[in-house]
Formats: C-alpha cells, structure tokens, sequence
C-alpha cells in the first residue's frame, strides 16, 4: 500500500514542517531584539537540556501538559469541544492538597488518596458543562471555557481565606503543605519525579481504550459522525457523559501530580499561569488527539518552555517568545486540518468519477 | 441595598459595559457572515497593546486609537485568511490566535515598552472625557451622559447605524445572506468571502475600539492579559442577543452592570475573587435560562 505509506509520511512531516515554521518565526522575533539567533537557541536548548535539574524539569513540565493533552484528546475525539482544562486542572490540584491535608491515612495510602482526590476533582469539575449540555443545551464549548474563570476564582479565593496558611505570617496564599507520605518522590538516581511513570501508563492506557475497546470506538463515531453512531445505537448523552468524565479526570490528574510532586502544596495561580491546560490543548491539537502523540507534542513544548525560560537567563529575551513560537506552530498545523478535508473530499470526488 | 443603585452605579456600568458591547457587536457582523469568530478576546487584546504603544510613541489618543484598530483587524485577517481561505477550524484558529496574542503582548510590552506585567507611563496620553457645559446641566440625565469617552458614545451609536446596515442596506442583506446560505447567495453574484473579510474587517474596527477604551478610557495602563475573557463574555452577549445589534446591546447591559455592581461590592467588603467571577456565573446562567433557544451554532451534537 504505496499510497498508505506517502499518505502516513504526510501526516508525520506537516507537524514537522510546522514546527520548522514556527522556530523561523521565533528567529525573526529574537532577530527583532538584536541577539544573534543561533546563540538564542543554543540557550533554549541548553536551558531545556543542559544538566539533569534542567532534564528534569522540562520532562516534569511536559508530563503536566501531557496529562492536560490526553484529557482534551478524549474529549476531542468525542466529539466535546471541552476548553475547561485549566479549571479542571486547578481543581484537581486543589482537592489533591486539601484532601492529603485534612484526611490523615495511615501508610501510603495518601499519596493514592491524593491522586484520587485530583482526579475526582477534576472530573466532577468536568461533569457539570456535560449536563448543562444534556439537561440545558448550553454548547459544552462556551460553558466549559467559562467555567474555567469561575473554577480558578473560586480556588483562589479557597486558599486565599478559608484554607490559607497562616504559619509564618501567611503571606502568600497558598494551603499548608502536604504531609510527607503524599509527596511523589524522585526517581533514583535522577532529577525526575515518579508522576511521568503515571504518565507514560496512562497515555498507554488511554490509547487502548480509545482504540480497543467499544467505548473507545463509541467515543470515536459520536466524534467523527453523531448521526451515524445513534444509527448504530450508541448513546450520545452516555458517550458524552463517560468523555467528559474521563477527560477532567485526567486532567484534574495532572493538577494532583503538579501539587504532589513539584509544590507540595497548591500555590495560588501556579497551576495557571504556566497555561498546562491550554499547552495540552496545543499537544492535543499537534498530535490531531492521538494519545501517544500526544505524549511527543507535549514533550516538544515543554522543551520550548523550560528551554525559553533559560534562555531569558542567559540572554535577557522575554521567555513569552515560547507562547509566540507554540501558538504559531497550532496555527500552522491547523491549516493541515483543512488540508485533510479538502483531500477527502477529492477522494470521494474521485471514487465518483 | 437601596443605595447600591444610583445614578453613579449606571453612569459606571455605561462605561465598563463599553469594551464587552463593542467586541460583542463585531462578533455578531461576523455571525452573520457564517463566521463564529472565538478570536474576540485575542482581537481586543491586540486592540488593547495597540492604542498603548500609539499613544505612547506618537504623542497622541487618536493615534492610540488608530493603531488599536490595525492591531486587531490584522489578527482578525490571519483568522480570516486561515480559516475561510485556507479552510482551517475557525475554532481551532480562534483559540490559537487567543493564545497568540496574550504571548505576542506580553512579550512586545517587555521589548517595545520595557515593562513587565504593567505598563503605566505619566507621559501616556489616554481618551479625553467629554462634558460638555449644556450637557451638565440637564438634570439626571447630564450627570449620566457627561464624562464619558468619544468611545464610549461611537459604541452606543453603533448599535442603531449596525441595525440599519444589517437590516436595510443591499450590502447587509448580503452580508446575512452570506451567513444563512452561502451557496445560494453565490448564485445571485454574491460573493461570500467579500461580504466575509467585509465582516472581519469591522469587527477589527469594532474590537480595536473596545481595546482602546480598555487600555486608554477606562484606565491609562497596558496590562497583561488585561481583556480577563470579556472577548469570551462577548461571545456569550452575541448568542444571547442572537446576533442582533439591539439584542447584543441588552446583554451586554446585563452582563456590564453585573460587573458594576460587583465593582461596588468590592468596596463594602466582598471578596475581589466573589466579583470577579460573579460576571461567568450570570453569563452561565443566562446560557440555561435560553436553553439551546439562542444561535443554533455547532456544539457537540
């Protein structure tokens, strides 16, 4: 199948081409500051990879994004334009800190309790736009970006008053820290933590249920062909419903991860303002929902990131260049997605003709 | 509770209701023309960035204004151009450019402004407020009207001249008939994409003045990320007005004196997290109270 394998080139190579494309941007932007581009990259890639600290912080970041990338690929897949990531996230992490904090459990059962707890948090968060969608017919697409704004004020507002920490002075408002037996250690020898394990199994898991199982492939046709999947008697609100479910979970997984391993508390907007959840989006959106690509997109902007970050160090340019550079690669790849369609149809125009 | 409504709370949410009005109002010339236009925020924002650094640099509102307008009609042709001529999701793009704008700013502001998260400079000059004498003194409704930036008055204009247009001018009748059926327009010599681009373009102008009225009416500051999702609340003013100007302008009302009001409860001691979210929750609840009954737009089903 000649044709399969040019057409499976394609599909590898546009990512590519966008990436390549989006790097150039990033060079006119450097080039705009007056710093020599090629020293510019030299420093993201030394902040991105330099030491093991530096490893180990682009693959903690990447593992983030991956899990707040895997959750919009469920999601995408069927079909529920879910862009409530980033409160899903930040309530996960936040039900993972208050539920370690106040829940005393005997042994490791913490660090179960807390990954639970995140993902709990997160999927419930994550309910609420599918029943609005169900019950009331509010697009899932607006609800869910709205309701980001209202998870992520409520969170604040959480651990700015009732949950603040006030042991020294209580300055920033953030929650006690959580007790040692649910922090998520690092992995011997390294300067990664345990969570990317998580991440790896469940992006492995992920990509089996979606692709191996009947609610896999129910998700899949409600996704691609709503009409043709009821024909086939599959239940949209239960396709819909276990999507959701899935995807905050997921995603408030990621937020729980982020707490356990990294902060060990939540810190008020440090679970937004870095942007996991709409870099996952990016990673879904790069990896057109495929799980294990996903995994390879998220890793790639976390190298962006981590590596901007350091290469703000060495050279004084605005780490924001890593949001100009990832943005711009999404809108490249985006046009591929018409590109797609624009092929089907000629194929189906052929197979008339 | 009584003297929380006062001529000072509406003069207040006249103004603060400006900039979601004016996106809102772009965002519904795009609906018409069969664009769901998500890019609203990023537009603003753009807007927003653009009358800061006109202003600044070349001395004056006006051209703050000017270059507020180029700022966000170029980031609504990229939507454009991506996603009508070379066929992308203009959701997709939508969220993209979004994304985009908030790290383009952000990052233009530390090179261009030399400042980081804020940018306030005595020297910038922002929209002057107009009180006229005659005005004053009528009774009420003076102290309503006066003080108010040019801006502000264009945006209130806008909805009768935007009603006209859509609803009894040839151009308007294309326009929408673009938006219904764009085949069947192209059959009468229309041609989709004109009255398309036609659309962006406005809503540039219109997005580009909400973004100057953000940054150099109510305030005289560039902040990052300073439209905090009014483009997304717009988004919701334009499902719930279903895409009529009038209709747009009573939401927006809706949504902006909520936002007043919220501004107020801050002051008697609310929580600034309570305010702030209070705008969604209503947007939300007004999304379930139309029960689907709004645009008929693609969702997931």
């Amino acid at each position: 199948m000649p044709d399969r394998l040019t057409e499976g080139l394609i599909d590898l190579l546009r990512p590519l081409l966008a990436v390549l494309l989006g790097l150039a941007v990033g060079a006119v932007a450097i080039w705009a500051t007056g710093h020599p581009v090629g020293e510019a990259y030299a420093a993201l890639w030394n902040g991105a990879f330099g030491n093991r600290t530096f490893l180990g912080s682009t693959l903690a970041r990447s593992s983030t994004i991956a899990l707040a990338g895997l959750g919009v690929a469920v999601a995408f897949r069927a079909g529920a334009l879910n862009l409530g990531g980033e409160g899903q996230l930040a309530l996960g992490g936040l039900a993972a800190a208050l539920f370690t904090i106040y829940v005393p459990l005997p042994g490791p059962l913490p660090l179960v309790a807390g990954l639970l707890a995140g993902a709990a948090g997160g999927a419930l968060w994550a309910l609420l736009p599918a029943w609005l969608e169900v019950r009331f017919r509010v697009q899932l697409l607006i609800s869910s970006l709205l309701l980001n704004y209202v998870a992520v004020y409520s969170a604040s507002y959480l651990v700015s008053v009732p949950f603040r920490d006030l042991s020294g002075g209580g300055a920033l408002a953030q929650t006690r820290l959580i007790p040692e037996a649910a922090r998520i250690a690092l992995l011997p020898g390294t300067r990664m933590h345990a969570g990317i394990l998580i991440t790896l199994a469940l992006s492995l898991v992920l990509w089996f249920v979606m692709m191996r199982t009947v609610t896999g492939y129910e998700w899949r046709m409600t996704g691609l062909n709503p009409d043709f999947a009821r024909y086939g008697g599959v239940d949209r609100v239960r396709a819909l419903v276990t999507a959701m479910l899935v995807s905050g979970a997921v995603a408030g997984l990621g937020g729980a991860i982020e707490v356990m391993a990294v902060y060990h508390r939540y810190i008020d907007g440090n679970l937004t303002r870095p942007g996991f959840a709409w870099s996952g989006l990016m990673a879904a959106l790069l990896a057109d929902n495929h799980p294990l690509g996903v995994l390879l997109a998220a890793f790639l902007l976390g190298v962006i990131q981590v590596g901007s970050t350091g290469m703000e160090r060495t050279t004084q340019i605005p780490l924001e260049i890593s949001s100009v550079v990832q943005a711009v690669i999404v809108l490249f790849v985006s046009v591929r997605i018409g590109a797609d369609l624009l092929r089907r149809f000629r194929g189906r125009r052929a197979a008339r003709g | 509770m009584a003297d929380l409504f006062d001529i000072q709370l509406l003069h207040m949410t006249l103004r603060t209701v400006v900039p979601v009005l004016l996106a809102a109002l772009g965002g519904a010339l795009c609906e018409r023309a069969g664009l769901f236009n998500v890019a609203l925020e990023g537009m603003m924002l753009a807007g927003a960035f653009g009358a800061v650094v006109g202003s600044f640099f070349l001395g004056g509102a006006g051209w703050g204004v000017l270059a507020a307008i180029a700022a966000a009609t170029a980031i609504g042709l990229i939507l454009a151009v991506l996603s009508l001529n070379l066929r992308a999701n203009e959701i997709v793009v939508g969220i993209s450019l979004n994304l985009l704008v908030v790290g383009l700013t952000t990052f233009l502001m530390r090179v261009v402004l030399g400042a980081t998260g804020t940018f306030h400079h005595p020297d910038l000059q922002g929209l002057p407020q107009w009180s006229p004498e005659w005005l004053q003194a009528v009774p009420v409704l003076g102290r309503l009207l006066s003080g108010h930036t040019p801006v502000v008055w264009a945006a209130y204009l806008a909805v009768p001249i935007l009603t006209y247009f859509l609803f009894q001018t040839t151009i308007g009748l294309r326009l929408r008939a673009v938006g219904e059926h764009a085949r069947a327009a192209q059959t009468l010599a229309v041609n989709p994409l004109r009255m398309q681009y036609l659309a962006v373009v406005l809503a540039g102008v219109l997005t580009g003045l909400a973004g100057a009225q953000l940054s150099l009416g109510q305030v005289r500051i560039f902040q990052e990320n300073m439209t905090a999702g009014r483009g997304f609340i717009a988004l919701v003013a334009v499902i719930f007005g279903r895409a009529h100007p009038t209709g747009v302008l009573l939401a927006s009302l809706l949504f902006g004196l909520i936002d007043a009001l919220g501004i107020r409860l801050q002051g008697v001691g609310l929580p600034s997290q309570v305010t702030g979210l209070l705008p969604f929750v209503v947007t939300l609840l007004t999304l379930v109270a139309l029960r689907g009954r709004g645009l008929n737009r693609q969702g997931t089903a």
